[in-house]
């Protein structure tokens, strides 16, 4: 496949989210995942998708690759290009993944078969969808291998999975999912299962396609690191609702919300002096079967309000940087890990 | 053909905690209370053994006996389930059939699983020729057919309840000791264990105290399968010819006697004893694959 | 994959060598010692000498598992003194005709058995799923010999359809009435589609809860291609698997039915065999099903190394 026009960063966004609403059914109950989530993605930005484990990150992903299981219910909207993916059916679902939306899941050696070969996996979703013969599928399988930084991409086509390394396989993966150039990336955790070095490479990897196939990127992941040396925007998810939004400097340097100020105290930097003890958040994440009412950090918030625990808040803006918090942290005292390293000094 | 209704989110994104493997402590209780199925299997395991071993107190009939004036009538007033052929009340004659039936697949599972899991548990950890010899000397007895081994060893011992207990559970130890011996392996290099082993813990600690309690959920869902496999292999020995001589009795028994009457039409000598077998077994079955559920195990274990 | 051959070669030998030691002690556990139980009550110590002496069981030990060993490698499993003939002679006979009933009836077995095992996993908990466990479980549940009676009063004395007996005679008879084979066929064929349904099921719940299915639903698979193109294959090294392991589960059911239906097998050689305390024939059949059940295995494991490359890197965990 050779390279398709690229618009670097105009034309709008090339994702849009609005309203979203995920529940799952459960047996006996309905969990709430993703509550009314709105973002947009343009082509060549990374957004970096944080939180918690439970947080909906997953299951936002998910359903932006069209994934979600039966038992799941979306309302909202979900836009790629111009369709509208919330409402269609399997069959029209089936259309849009690999070619208009591609993921990454976390687990490399899972998500390959371990008794097919490399350049069959990487080719199949150019054979699914575009009905590309075996022979050309393999040729442009070698293409995309060579494009994800991978040496000798046509010796590594007959091999097994469990032949290559986790970087190398992560890689594999990768290609897999963007041989048929979608405009869309999810990468859900991508790194999580690899050794820090090899994080390093594959994260540069997303950065250098992004640029290259002009991909909106996702980046779903709980590490704020990752977001931070590789996202353009953050969107910090708390109890499947967004917490706080806004471009990586500025959630970094001015966080709004009470829990991106937790989350960022609870992170090691070089600024940490030695011999601090790391910032912690008590409590453990809301039952999403049951949303209380009000604010869901509010019980785990040490700046908690009456008001908190009975209004939801309504988000706030700053040009680009939005947060849905009652009593924001205060714009004159911008560097909270301080303060999170004092108190427990 | 859809597949949808088969992937799954994560379990962090249901709601519930990640990563759990083999749930700890009474997780898995109420996981298996949840399903229907298996608590009915428990139900009916409990009425069968109630059946069984308190029926008879309440239901009294002569079982030592035989009153061949009696034999082979159908069920009427005073005898509910009717005579078998030599006089025997076939309800009574139920009852203690089933005690037979179920003290012999409770021993013998018993042996099974002690003898499988102190092997199986002993040759994962240690490793090595060891282990290979060890479990060469499984392959070698699961290669000899447990039937025919059965025939020579009951030909040899006059067969009596604890000679079956025995001899059944002796043939199926195999199973229990492959199963325990692989989750030995996968457990002896979690970092527990190799706390324990620089700690100076001796061997025969480590196996009880880290590596047989760990594989406790193998052990009790083969435990179970155990049970329904060894009801099915005394019935089948009792079939041949093998089983213990009257007037005791066990359901296989009846079974085979009573199918020498098929062409008569005694239904009440078949039926019973049939169904409670299939019952009893279907019902650990169920109980089996609830446990394996409630543990979070894959088929491949137990 | 050469050296897991080698392995796994090496391995099936040493077991092979400890069935005939095993062997070898049954012989000796018999009360009275081998010649007495061989010869029966009425034996002189005449007899006794002379027979261990003929039988080169009058060294140690190890002298007379020497003799022993190297008499059965060469074809001699000993005489039947019940039936007059060679016990090879007579498994000559009995042999191919229950590899051929056993061997038909797993084929069949493992063709039901696969299509039923997806299905119900595909459908997992709707309505063909529940019916088809319910009746996989139930028959699971019942003992093989009341199947094959069943089966008898209801194909072959109520409707006969079918002869209640299986044709006797040579292996020529035997295929010259194809109709006689049908119950005891469907008898075994039953049995093991029971046990394999519930094993396959599981598997294929298992693959399709596997990563990689995701991974594949996320390049834009239907259901069909995950299943052929994925599944199907990765399934089909555990059923190979499976085949091996289940040999002895095969054998009794094999056994139970020959004696039903008094199919001129194996099995019922070994059933008359233990009623008339014809222990070398006893013997002779172990041995002889327990070789083929290794080397069955055998090659069950090693065409499952061929069909999964997981297999062939995963070194030392058997």
């Amino acid at each position: 496949m050779t390279d398709t026009t690229k618009q670097a960063n105009s034309g709008g966004p090339v994702l849009r989210v609005s309203g979203l609403d995920v529940d799952i059914k459960l047996p006996h109950s309905v969990v709430h995942a993703v509550q009314g989530v709105s973002l947009e993605v343009s082509r060549g930005e990374t957004v970096g998708v944080v939180g918690e484990s439970g947080c909906g990150k997953s299951t936002l992903g998910l359903a932006l690759a069209g994934l979600l299981p039966p038992e799941a219910v979306a309302r909202g909207s979900i836009q790629v290009g111009d369709r509208e993916l919330v409402g269609l059916r399997e069959r029209q679902l089936r259309a849009i993944r690999g070619t208009e939306v591609g993921i990454v899941f976390q687990d490399p050696m899972t998500s390959l078969n371990p008794t097919k070969r490399i350049g069959a996996q990487v080719g199949e979703a150019l054979r699914l969808q575009r009905g590309v013969g075996k022979a050309a599928a393999l040729e442009a399988a070698a293409d995309m291998l060579d494009r994800v930084g991978l040496p000798r991409p046509r010796e590594q086509l007959s091999r097994f999975p469990h032949e290559l390394s986790g970087g190398m396989r992560q890689r594999v993966v990768i290609a897999a999912a963007l041989i048929c150039e979608p405009v869309v990336l999810v990468a859900d955790e991508p790194t999580t299962a690899l050794d820090v070095t090899t994080q390093a490479q594959i994260l540069e990897l997303f950065d250098r396609l992004s640029d290259e196939l002009g991909m909106a990127t996702l980046l779903v992941t709980h590490d704020m690191g990752v977001v931070a040396g590789h996202a353009d925007r953050v969107f910090v998810m708390y109890a499947g609702r967004e917490a706080e939004s806004g471009e990586t400097r500025a959630i970094f340097d001015e966080p709004r919300h009470r829990y991106t100020g937790a989350l960022l105290g609870s992170v090691l930097r070089m600024e940490t002096p030695r011999r601090s003890r790391l910032g912690t958040i008590p409590g453990r994440p809301p039952d999403l079967t049951a949303p209380a009412a009000g604010c869901p950090f509010a019980p785990r918030c040490e700046a908690a309000a009456d008001d908190c625990g009975t209004a939801l808040p309504e988000a706030s803006a700053d040009g680009g940087h939005r947060w849905s918090c009652l009593h924001p942290i205060d714009s004159e005292q911008p560097k909270l890990v301080a303060e999170a390293q004092d108190e427990f000094r | 053909m859809s597949l949808e209704n088969v992937t799954t989110l994560g379990a962090a994104e249901a709601g519930l905690p990640a990563d759990i493997q083999q749930p700890p402590g009474r997780l898995w209780l109420s996981a298996f209370a949840r399903n229907r199925l298996a608590v009915i299997g428990l139900v009916v395991i409990v009425a069968l053994l109630l059946f069984s071993f308190v029926g008879p107190l309440f239901y009294h009939t002569d079982q030592i006996h035989t009153r061949l004036a009696m034999e082979t009538l159908s069920p009427g007033k005073g005898r509910p389930l009717g005579t078998d052929d030599v006089g025997y009340d076939e309800l009574g004659r139920l009852m203690v059939g089933g005690q037979t039936t179920l003290e012999v697949a409770f021993g013998a599972a018993v042996v099974a699983v002690v003898l499988g899991v102190l092997w199986g548990a002993v040759a994962g950890y240690v490793g090595g020729i060891v282990d290979g010899f060890m479990m060469r000397i499984v392959d070698a007895l699961l290669a000899i057919p447990a039937l025919l081994l059965l025939l020579f060893l009951a030909t040899v011992f006059r067969p009596s309840v604890p000679m079956l207990i025995i001899v059944v559970g002796v043939t199926a130890w195999l199973v229990p000791a492959r199963l325990i011996r692989a989750e030995a392996l996968s457990l002896r290099s979690r970092e527990y264990v190799l706390a324990a082993k620089t700690m100076g813990v001796r061997g025969p600690t480590i196996i009880f105290r880290h590596i047989i309690t760990n594989s406790i959920g193998t052990i009790l869902v083969n435990a179970t399968f155990q049970i329904a496999d060894a009801i099915l292999v005394v019935a089948a020995l009792s079939f041949l010819g093998l089983g213990i001589a009257p007037p005791a009795t066990n359901w296989g028994a009846m079974l085979s006697d009573g199918l020498n009457y098929t062409y008569s039409g005694f239904w009440w000598l078949t039926y019973p004893p049939g169904v409670a077998i299939v019952l009893t077994v279907l019902a650990f079955n169920v109980v089996g694959d609830g446990l394996r559920d409630a543990f979070g195990l894959d088929s491949r274990h137990g | 994959m050469t050296r897991f051959l080698l392995r796994r070669c090496a391995q099936a030998i040493v077991v092979l060598i400890l069935v005939s030691v095993i062997v070898f002690c049954l012989l000796h556990m018999l009360p009275g010692g081998p010649a007495r139980a061989i010869l029966g009550v009425h034996a002189t110590p005449t007899n006794v000498a002379a027979f261990n002496k003929a039988n080169g069981l009058d060294g140690s030990l190890p002298a007379q598992y020497w003799h022993w060993l190297t008499g059965v490698l060469s074809g001699n499993l000993g005489f039947s003194y019940v039936q007059n003939e060679s016990v090879s002679a007579l498994l000559g006979q009995r042999l191919p005709k229950t590899a051929f009933l056993a061997g038909i009836s797993v084929v069949l077995a493992v063709l039901i058995a696969v299509p039923i095992g997806f299905f119900q996993a595909v459908r997992r908990q709707r309505v063909g799923d529940y019916v088809l466990t319910t009746i996989t479980l139930v028959l699971y549940s019942t003992p093989a010999f009341w199947v094959a009676i069943i089966l008898i009063d209801v194909l072959a004395v109520r409707l006969h359809v079918v002869p209640a007996e299986a044709p006797q005679g040579s292996f020529s008879a035997l295929l010259s009435d194809p109709q006689a084979l049908v119950l005891p066929v469907l008898t075994i064929t039953l049995v093991t589609v029971a046990a394999f349904s519930r094993y396959i099921r599981s598997s294929v719940l298992d693959e399709l809860a596997q990563d990689y299915v995701r991974m594949a639903r996320s390049k834009g698979a239907g259901s069909r291609v995950i299943l052929f193109g994925h599944v199907l294959r990765n399934s089909a090294g555990p059923v190979v698997t499976l085949l091996g392991l289940s040999l002895p589960f095969i054998v009794s059911g094999t056994l139970i039915t020959e004696y039903v239906f008094n199919y001129p097998g194996v099995g019922l050689l070994a059933f008359n065999a233990a009623t008339s305390q014809d222990y070398p024939v006893m013997l002779g059949v172990v041995i002889v099903v327990a070789a083929a059940t290794v080397i069955g295995s055998l090659l069950a494991d090693v065409t499952h190394a061929v069909l999964d490359p997981r297999v062939r890197s995963a070194a030392g965990i058997r």
